[in-house]
């Protein structure tokens, strides 16, 4: 165990450190943030000294050397577009997106695995055909459609809900509610599909032929096979939301890492582009062993 | 299993016995046939509908734009309404079936195979690939598949085929991660275990015994991803970096009509509603398809095929 | 256990009442986009300038947007004392929300701040490139400005300049100290920014105590919270969403949207073929529909209240017959009108810019020219608008919006019209000495000045104009408030009234 967590630490760094050479240089490779940054009609003189002022104007891997140098002294840079340490920019929105992403998944899971299990139980059932309906619906459907109809029905309809922004509880049921429905009906077709295999699998029949076990246990037992390939989605759809869930922060006016991102690789501001790739990237390598350890602890057979 | 298998996969077959059977298990799923018919007519707009009405879709009208449906006035062009320019959506839904379905399926196919592929390897193999490849998977997913789009777009034209690229890529984790994981318990089990005592080959073992147990996984999520793809290629082009006018998607159709969401729904709400019934023929079909292709669950077909003929 | 139960609810209780407690006078505003800085040297970018702009910094000079008049601010009055250098008599008694008071000196370092080498500053870079500017303190106040080359419009141009205290670091400042009535007091990144009312300020006290931005980037989304009261004004709603003639007002936005043609490339080098560009463009079609039915139909590259810019030029009329003609005499004369022409789309760039753009290429299709349309974004965008063109030796047209809110031509026709400007895609001695006699030309002439320069780069066809574009603000039926030309880049709280 100590040693798997170990070698994983070692290959996750080296991960990390390929992520930062190929974002680095491919970023750079999309233009010059001083175009964007001046406006049009300044002098040549003035876009000269930006490139000077932010260290445009060196070769690339000499701006590379500055950045790792500085970068492990743990300094990630300062953001061009907000004059600010580019890692107190990114970790401010992380926050927020951790939270949207940990509430979300949390609720998702839970659904998923009891509905969708309950669906796989009674194939062809009412129960199945409703649900995997509704799901797909739920996982086809544009997320704007969702979250603009949401608006307009329940804060300028009813007024029963803030229509955006952060404050209170009440500001956060919209944009979870809006963020849950795609990995519902994705997870839940998982673990539908996956329970039907488990539970016509030979032993499952065996156990339930043999009358060894009560309803439940089995149950419980093809749940327990069915899951790995479900943790695998559900780590997926989390990594995805830990990305940032650009359409409901845009929306919902929630300062997340995911709005932060698009803006900051549109705008070319590089440093925060880098920060973020990394600290989502340091969550996302975090979540990928949680789930190897997944797997060994519900299938004992599988060993690292 | 392999047997059923070939007997599904290939239809088109002379043996007209084999095709009977399949089309009389999938008479036996209502739902399922009304998902293979839409998805052929969908196949069908997208191989025909730019030939016969890439004029009439383009043609414009700015002062009829908007045009509200259901009004058969204006010629059965616009029964479906007209868009933000004057188009017919009707014809214009016709004729994106084609860039569309080439997005969706190219990209799908390829980051499914890319992905399976390298996910079986991982998954098997005991050695440094078994570690080296899902670290791979761990830097594709944190890399933001925005970050790449642009990166492609910039220095490449937008064009079906960059962005086809673009999305393949970012899809392949999937993949990757679900085949080793499903394969990592899978090959543990008894029958793979007894192959490999009595001596079979690596690629026999891989392709005999542990393939059939994931495939039904993949096929799930490879059917969901089309959905997601074509969101993604939505959302793509709402940012600016995906397929641009004067190209078309339904993805395209639905971010240009967003604003009109309020005034003008049906200029979404159309290709939206494509989008979604596209999905779910799929799905429906592919949870057909795995029943069909499990001889320990055929029975639920030909047990109904039986009432029903 | 119980009391605390009582206690909890009571938080809850006070937590949900808290808006009700709200003054009266406060106001809430949700702004398209976050202010990713508060420098009031980057003041002149919309975002920045809306809640700053004489708010918290103040200039001093304020440009009247109705009348184009100068209008004094913080300085009481100037005067040309020649050499190219102005003296400027500041107001007595102005303090900062720091509590010092303005002097000369305030205003040296203001200058010599925004203008610095090490601070690139928007203000400084916009409108005062390719000068020297030297300010001198006379006494305590009055103070000596002085420009290398003289410049006409000297007190015009520091309108713009916001004026900070002497104190103020050579580095983007996170506590931005004005002279302005209202104080910055929260800024909470990524949600909100909170100004309140000062009690020290100089001039007449405004209505408003408390002004509270909220940064909302989706268009109805912020339509939607004045809807619902939980905001009173959205400055920028889109057209789409500006359905209620209560609360919904459009106002000119001083933006001028025009295709550049880039006229030293055949087949553009021909003066027929931007002719028939112009003529195959049918702008009524637009009106009313993807374009507001408010917007006016442009024909000079600033609004009509701009110097030199209200005299009628004529609107090219739609005539793809003409322009058809016009090409087929072209060709005779060996011109390669068959060539694909680049039409280039900057994303985003106003509402409905790309259906616009779709709309033109048929518009171009119909009147015989063989176009291909690409809808790029902003960075790519940028390397067409600008010298060197991307385009290379393809010819191409760049669709662009340009701003001109400063009542004077002379921030435009260079960069748009000389051979040497950066978005020229003209080059003819003639315009150019226009420019240069206009630009260096002070009082009465001035205005005819600068028609003779619009009329000429009319004559070359030298773009095809499309509009002066409009925008909508939504304002709470609560307060007194309407958006004129100038809520495109500031929005004065002291102009907010309650009925």
């Amino acid at each position: 165990m100590q040693k798997f967590l170990a070698r994983r630490a070692v290959s996750s760094a080296i991960s990390l450190v390929l992520l930062v050479i190929a974002v680095f240089f491919l970023s750079r490779l999309t233009g010059d943030p001083t175009d964007l940054y001046l406006p049009v009609d300044a002098s040549a003189e003035a876009r000269e000294n930006f490139r000077q002022i932010h260290g445009l104007n060196d070769p690339l891997y000499v701006q590379f050397g500055h950045y790792m140098l500085d970068l492990v002294q743990l300094d990630f840079g300062d953001s061009i577009r907000r004059a600010r340490p580019a890692l107190e920019v990114v970790t401010e929105a992380f926050v927020w997106t951790l939270q949207l992403a940990a509430i979300t998944m949390v609720g998702v899971t839970f659904a998923a695995i009891v509905l969708g299990s309950l669906a796989a139980f009674r194939v062809g059932g009412l129960f199945d055909r409703v649900a995997t309906f509704f799901s797909l619906i739920g996982a086809s459907a544009p997320d704007f459609w969702i979250a603009i109809v949401a608006i307009v029905v329940f804060a300028v309809g009813f007024g029963w809900l803030p229509t955006s922004g952060t404050g209170t509880v009440w500001h956060w049921i919209l944009p979870v509610s809006v963020l849950f429905i795609r990995p519902f009906g994705l997870i839940l077709q998982v673990v539908r599909g996956s329970m039907i295999t488990a539970l016509s699998s030979a032993y499952v029949k065996t156990a339930r032929a043999k009358g060894v076990a009560p309803r439940a246990t089995i149950f419980v037992h093809a749940l327990r096979n069915a899951m790995l390939p479900v943790i695998t989605v559900i780590g997926d759809q989390a990594a995805g939301m830990l990305n940032g869930a650009v359409v409901v922060e845009t929306i919902f006016g929630f300062p997340g890492v995911g709005k932060l991102m698009i803006d900051s690789i549109l705008q070319r501001d590089f440093a925060v582009v880098l920060a973020s790739i990394m600290v989502t990237a340091f969550a996302i390598f975090l979540m990928n062993i949680l789930i190897d350890l997944a797997y060994g602890a519900l299938d004992p057979r599988i060993r690292y | 299993m392999t047997m059923a298998e070939q007997r599904i996969l290939s239809p088109a077959k002379p043996e007209a016995g084999r095709l009977r059977t399949a089309l009389k298990l999938l008479w036996a799923d209502k739902p399922a046939t009304v998902a293979a018919v839409f998805l052929l007519v969908i196949v069908l707009c997208a191989v025909f509908g730019p030939m016969l009405l890439e004029q009439v879709s383009s043609r414009q009208n700015l002062r009829g734009r908007n045009a509200p449906p259901f009004d058969l006035a204006k010629g059965w062009l616009l029964i479906l309404g007209g868009d933000q320019l004057g188009r017919p959506l009707l014809a214009r839904i016709v004729v994106a079936a084609s860039n569309t379905m080439a997005i969706a399926a190219g990209a799908v196919l390829a980051s499914m195979l890319i992905g399976s592929a390298l996910g079986l390897c991982a998954g098997y193999s005991r050695g440094r690939a078994g570690d080296l490849i899902p670290r791979l998977a761990d830097v594709i997913m944190s890399f933001p598949s925005l970050l790449l789009a642009v990166i492609v777009l910039y220095m490449l034209e937008p064009s079906v085929g960059n962005i086809i690229l673009v999305l393949a890529i970012t899809r392949i984790p999937v993949y990757l991660r679900t085949t080793r994981a499903e394969v990592l318990e899978v090959r543990e089990r008894m029958f793979v275990q007894a192959a490999l005592v009595m001596g079979a080959s690596t690629p026999r073992i891989i392709f005999r015994h542990i393939m059939p147990m994931i495939l039904p996984t993949i096929l799930t999520i490879a059917t969901l991803d089309f959905a997601f793809v074509m969101l993604a290629e939505s959302s793509l082009s709402f940012l600016g970096i995906g397929i641009q006018p004067p190209e078309v998607t339904w993805g395209l159709m639905v971010a240009q009509g967003r604003p009109y969401l309020t005034t003008a729904w049906w200029l979404s709400f159309w290709p939206g509603l494509v989008i979604i019934l596209t999905t779910l023929s799929l799905n429906l079909l592919s949870n057909w398809m795995r029943i069909a292709l499990d001889p320990t669950q055929r029975w639920r077909l030909e047990m109904g095929g039986r009432k029903n003929v | 256990m119980n009391y605390r139960t009582h206690l909890l609810c009571g938080v809850a209780l006070l937590a949900c009442a808290a808006p009700a407690f709200a003054a009266e006078t406060d106001v809430i505003i949700a702004l398209n986009e976050e202010l990713e800085v508060v420098e009031p040297c980057m003041a002149s970018q919309s975002n920045i300038g809306r809640v700053l702009l004489q708010n918290i910094s103040e200039t001093m000079t304020e440009l009247n947007t109705d009348n184009g008049n100068l209008m004094p601010r913080l300085a009481e009055s100037w005067e040309d004392v020649g050499g190219g250098t102005w003296r400027f008599h500041l107001r007595d008694g102005v303090t900062f929300s720091d509590g010092s008071t303005l002097d000369a000196g305030d205003i040296k370092h203001s200058v010599e701040r925004t203008l610095s080498p090490d601070l690139t500053c928007e203000i400084g870079a916009k409108y005062f490139g390719g000068m020297t500017i030297t300010p001198t303190v006379v006494d305590d106040l009055t103070i000596d400005i002085t420009s290398d080359p003289a410049q006409p419009i000297l007190p015009l141009l520091l309108s713009t300049l916001t004026v900070v205290p002497a104190e103020t670091p050579i580095e983007f400042t996170r506590e931005p100290v004005g002279t302005g009535p209202y104080v910055l007091s929260e800024w909470n990144i990524g949600q909100s920014i909170i100004l309140d009312r000062r009690d020290d300020y100089w001039g007449e006290q405004p209505a408003v105590t408390k002004a509270t931005y909220l940064f909302r980037s989706d268009d109805a989304v912020r339509a939607a919270m004045v809807a619902t009261g939980e905001a009173d004004i959205s400055p920028l709603i889109s057209q789409n969403d500006a359905t209620n003639a209560e609360t919904d007002f459009s106002y000119p936005n001083s933006e001028t949207t025009y295709l550049r043609i880039d006229s030293n490339i055949a087949p553009l080098n021909d003066v027929r073929v931007r002719q028939a560009l112009n003529l195959a463009v049918d702008r009524e079609a637009f009106l009313g529909t993807l374009i507001p039915a408010d917007a006016q139909i442009a024909t000079h590259m600033t609004v009509p209240t701009t110097l030199g810019a209200g005299a009628a030029l004529e609107v090219p009329a739609y005539d793809p017959e003409g322009a058809k003609a016009l090409l087929e005499e072209a060709r005779a004369d060996g011109v390669p009108v068959d060539t694909e022409i680049l039409l280039l789309g900057r994303l985003g760039n106003f509402p409905n810019v790309t259906e616009v753009m779709e709309a033109l290429q048929q518009m171009f299709t119909d009147g015989g020219f063989n176009i291909k349309l690409q809808m790029v974004e902003v960075a790519e965008w940028v390397k067409y608008y600008s010298k060197p063109f991307a385009a290379g030796e393809t010819p191409a047209m760049v669709q662009a919006m340009h701003d001109n809110n400063r009542g004077d031509p002379v921030f435009s026709m260079f960069f748009k019209y000389a051979c040497e400007g950066l978005q020229s895609g003209i080059c003819d001695a003639e315009l150019d000495a226009d420019i240069a006699a206009a630009t260096g030309t002070a009082g009465e002439g001035r205005g005819a000045a600068w028609e003779k320069a619009f009329a000429k780069a009319h004559d070359l066809s030298a773009d095809v104009f499309l509009f002066h574009m409009v925008g909508f603000s939504r304002v709470s039926e609560r307060l007194d408030f309407t958006p004129t030309i100038a809520t495109n880049s500031e929005l004065q709280l002291s102009q907010i009234k309650f009925k």
